[in-house]
């Protein structure tokens, strides 16, 4: 399996159930709408490379079962992620107001640089929404969190949203605000070359997040 | 021009392809290709062939004005028998029929027992090859006295054929006679197509165009010119006379009005034939298929319009004298194993106005042809003797559900406590359960320790309704997300999981038979075990409890189901037992797939992945149903030991796979299982997989792990549950 690509990131997919964070996988990965997808038990993965500014990133993605029952296993797999996006339901106020919750655990629990994109899914159902973009995005800028509103079912907006988080934590490395070479940053180098820079002892410290591929 | 002798140039498939085309290419709706879309040319057997009853999508019949078609020949390429040569003597022509823009755009065109198209596609043209059934084989013609008739449905019986045949050159003018090109050779069963282009004086937009499978091959239209000269393509064969008297008939039936302007001797067409007249497909042609032809609607149409037998300007009449020497013999064969015979096309002769073939070309074609035969009645007996085999083993399977449910019943079930765990029994049981009596099994085998009666299901089930009614009352209780047992946001979840339940199966989703039966099995285990809850996964199990049992003993299934000590464990999420069962299923992992259990190990791939999915919906969600069941025997057997020697099995199936993926990709791979996985491999795989270790049993393995305390679970255990 050789896959050549710059970087690689752990990214993370949380939100309430029924938000359509699998979906939003599936048409990032697939293009294409999954209209008869399960409830993810667990974890489930999801893999792309991408490229952005002139580099090539993998996405490793983390796509986590939204059940409340779920969350002390979910939470986890939060440990040294670099990005993820936050979905919330536009036609379920109650998935948003659980974003503060699930905002608390992804601070908390992932890299402390960890960047955020809030995602409204299911823009496509606007006749039903019952959270405005205006709040949504004020709360999104409270939290110092990008926010677009996304479709999984039209594909609006759903590989922008991965995209712009990837961009974000590559403007963060060239800024040096993040340091991949940190444990947990959530971030590797693609690169074999470059991987066997990093210490040895490094690398034998990374247990889950760090997957060897 | 387009259309010409193409028939040494055409390979067996293509011709298929033009065959299939004849009927698509004209049409622009989906067009039911039942009788036309003929049978396989050459040989292959028949029933690869696809189904002819189907309707191709309109993008595969769209008219397509390029003469080569080569998207449409690519499109049924795949009908095509592989290795199969030209067709070397054969001689092809086609119609070429062509709408120029705007000319016809709304006519329907009719092909009878075939399906309605509307002239769609024919707005930028349309193009008919017919060499799949306008062609004409001299040898074989001359060498019977009936008249040859190709066609391109398949005539059950060659009697039948014949009789149509003759009947059709019996007919007078006011039957539905057609022009008429057949074949007689007796072994290869033809298909036959009927077009009637009738046309129709002053009706501007052709309407119909009929494809009469049951007639012999019939074409005819107005201006077919079937005069002498056309007698050139049949060469000197006496039967021509039969023939040309039949294409003679075909086409004044076909074209009365060019008839009663010109030659004034056919009675009135039927009531029929003036409907189709009015709207007659002839009118169509001599209208605006054929732009090289002016808008003539008298008898000089006649002499020198369209070509039947292949695209000729007007002018050129002595140019038609080209008929298609390649009958299309499409042909059904029946259930002995010879390949069809396709002496007639493809060891012709060319037609006399051809260039002889060299002896050297004649060889190499008989060499091709015989390869042909050879390939095709090789793979038609391998096909033969697959399915046979398949058709066997079917047979075999069903009889032994049939013994082993005789046995369960008569036997074991009188006498279930103690013959359950008699070898015999368990290994009947191994087999997997007989479907009719595996939700009684199940029930049995699971029990009823909690002693819930169908009434105490009712209680909770009023009590469920009872709630969701004052849920939907007051709105979303569900806000206090955190308050430790979400049982609120249950009710929604409920709601949202059922729809997601086997969703392709459709009975679980709104609407469906068994919606309400899951809604209500899982609102009344919400109230009935309020500390657990709906938890995830959960639906999954009550949906197949549903699918084998009734109501109230799925509840009561799921409810003792559930309340074993493992699902307790998992759906109440206690971490620190899950671990221990992670643990416990690591130490057979590492004993039965060392070299996998290393693999996973330096990918820091831990069985929490995997295992909470496969655990939580006892494998319903990841296999397909039937193989699920099977499991379920297997569990409602052995416990919950089973449930992770499946695990271990499925990781034994992929293990190759597996081996050469990185963590994410084995993840990935393991969250979404190939959907094909077959039962009878796995449960090889599972069967090879023991349940020992040091001697120790499952049980023996968890226990000890239980007595160890957390230590041990945190040395072996999922380092990702470690928070």
């Amino acid at each position: 399996m050789s896959e050549t690509y710059d970087f690689l990131f752990k990214f993370l997919v949380i939100g309430n159930a029924g938000t359509g964070k699998s979906c939003l996988l599936h048409q990032f990965i697939e293009k294409k709408f999954k209209d008869d997808s399960n409830h993810t038990i667990g974890v489930e993965f999801g893999s792309k490379i991408i490229n952005v500014v002139n580099k090539f990133v993998k996405l490793q993605i983390w796509d986590t079962a939204g059940q409340e029952r779920f969350r002390s296993v979910t939470r986890s797999y939060y440990r040294g992620a670099a990005g993820a996006l936050l979905v919330y339901d536009i036609t379920s106020r109650e998935t948003y107001n659980a974003l503060t919750n699930w905002l608390t655990d992804a601070r908390m629990l992932a890299s402390q640089n960890i960047v955020i994109i809030l995602c409204g899914n299911k823009k496509d159902l606007d006749a039903d929404r019952e959270v405005t973009f205006l709040e949504a995005s004020r709360f999104a800028q409270e939290n110092e969190l990008m926010f677009l509103e996304t479709s999984a079912l039209t594909g609006e907006n759903v590989e922008e949203a991965f995209v712009q988080c990837a961009r974000k934590i590559l403007n963060k490395i060239e800024s040096g605000e993040l340091d991949p070479e940190r444990m947990g940053s959530g971030i590797q180098y693609g690169d074999a070359a470059l991987r066997q820079l990093r210490s040895p002892r490094r690398a034998q410290a990374e247990s889950v997040q760090e997957c060897g591929c | 021009v387009v259309a010409g002798i193409r028939g040494h140039l055409t390979t067996w498939g293509n011709v298929r392809t033009l065959d299939v085309k004849t009927a698509g290419t004209v049409t622009g709706e989906p067009v039911s290709m039942r009788e036309t879309a003929v049978s396989q040319v050459g040989a292959g057997p028949l029933d690869a062939l696809p189904l002819v009853d189907g309707v191709l999508p309109r993008d595969q019949v769209a008219g397509n004005p390029q003469p080569g078609n080569d998207a449409m020949k690519a499109e049924f390429a795949s009908w095509e028998n592989p290795g199969v040569g030209k067709c070397p003597s054969s001689c092809c022509t086609e119609l070429e029929m062509k709408i120029p823009n705007g000319d016809v755009n709304c006519g329907e065109f009719q092909i009878h027992r075939e399906g309605t198209f509307t002239g769609e596609a024919l707005d930028k043209g349309v193009r008919v090859g017919n060499r799949g059934y306008l062609v004409i084989n001299r040898r074989t013609i001359s060498g019977t006295s009936s008249i040859p008739v190709y066609s391109v449905r398949e005539p059950w019986n060659a009697v039948e054929r014949h009789q149509e045949v003759r009947s059709t050159s019996d007919l007078g003018p006011e039957t539905i006679s057609k022009l008429s090109i057949a074949n007689v050779n007796e072994e290869v069963s033809n298909q036959e197509i009927d077009v009637d282009f009738s046309d129709g004086v002053g009706v501007a937009r052709p309407r119909t165009l009929r494809t009469n499978p049951g007639q012999a091959v019939s074409l005819s239209c107005d201006s077919t010119p079937l005069n002498d000269e056309n007698a050139g393509y049949f060469v000197d064969d006496g039967d021509m006379d039969v023939i040309m008297n039949s294409l003679e008939l075909g086409r004044r039936q076909s074209a009365p009005d060019k008839l009663q302007e010109s030659e004034r001797a056919d009675p009135e067409p039927s009531a029929e034939q003036t409907v189709i007249k009015r709207h007659g497909f002839a009118d169509f042609l001599t209208r605006s298929l054929f732009s090289w032809k002016p808008k003539e609607s008298n008898s000089t149409a006649a002499a020198s319009g369209w070509r039947l037998f292949g695209k000729i300007p007007p002018k050129d009449n002595s140019g038609d004298s080209r008929i298609p020497q390649q009958p299309e013999p499409v042909r059904r064969k029946n259930l002995d194993f010879e390949p069809l015979s396709t002496t007639g096309l493809i060891l012709e002769d060319r037609p006399a106005n051809l260039p002889a073939k060299s002896e050297e070309e004649a060889q190499r074609h008989r060499q091709q042809y015989n390869e042909m035969m050879a390939g095709a009645k090789r793979r038609e007996l391998k096909e033969a003797q697959r399915k046979k085999k398949q058709m066997k083993e079917r047979h075999r399977q069903e009889e032994s559900i049939a013994r082993a449910v005789v046995v369960w019943n008569t036997e074991i079930l009188p006498n279930w406590e103690n013959m359950r765990n008699t070898r015999r029994v368990r290994e009947l049981w191994w087999q997997g359960l007989p479907p009719s009596i595996r939700g009684k099994i199940w029930s049995l085998a699971i029990g009823n320790e909690l002693n819930i009666t169908p009434e105490l299901y009712e209680i909770f089930l009023s009590r469920a309704k009872e709630k969701w009614r004052s849920f939907n009352e007051t709105g979303s209780l569900s806000e206090n997300e955190d308050c430790g047992v979400d049982k609120e946001s249950s009710l929604d979840l409920i709601k949202l999981d059922i729809f997601r339940t086997f969703p392709s199966l459709y009975i679980f989703q709104k609407g469906g038979p068994y919606h309400d039966v899951l809604h209500n099995v899982l609102g009344a285990y919400t109230c009935y075990r309020p500390d657990v809850g709906y938890v995830q996964g959960m639906s999954f199990i009550a949906a197949v409890l549903i699918l084998n049992l009734e109501e109230a003993d799925a509840f009561i299934a799921f409810a003792n189901l559930l309340n074993k000590p493992c699902q307790m464990a998992f759906f109440r999420v206690d971490h620190d037992l899950m671990l221990k069962y992670f643990a416990a299923f690591e130490v057979f992992f590492e004993e039965n797939l060392p070299k996998l259990f290393q693999h996973f190990h330096s990918n820091s791939l831990t069985p929490d992945f995997y295992l909470i999915d496969w655990i939580f919906t006892l494998y319903s969600k990841p296999l397909p149903l039937d193989v699920a069941c099977r499991v379920w025997d297997l569990f409602c057997r052995d416990g919950e030991e089973a449930l992770f020697r499946t695990a271990l099995g499925i990781l034994r199936l992929y293990q190759d796979v597996l081996l050469q993926m990185d963590f994410i990709h084995s993840a990935q791979f393991l969250s979404r299982l190939p959907q094909n996985t077959p039962a009878h491999t796995l449960f090889t795989c599972i069967a090879n997989t023991h349940m020992l270790s040091n001697n120790r049993r499952w049980n023996q393995v968890f226990s000890a792990l239980m007595k160890d305390g957390p230590k041990e679970a945190d040395k072996t255990g999922s380092p990702a549950l470690r928070s």
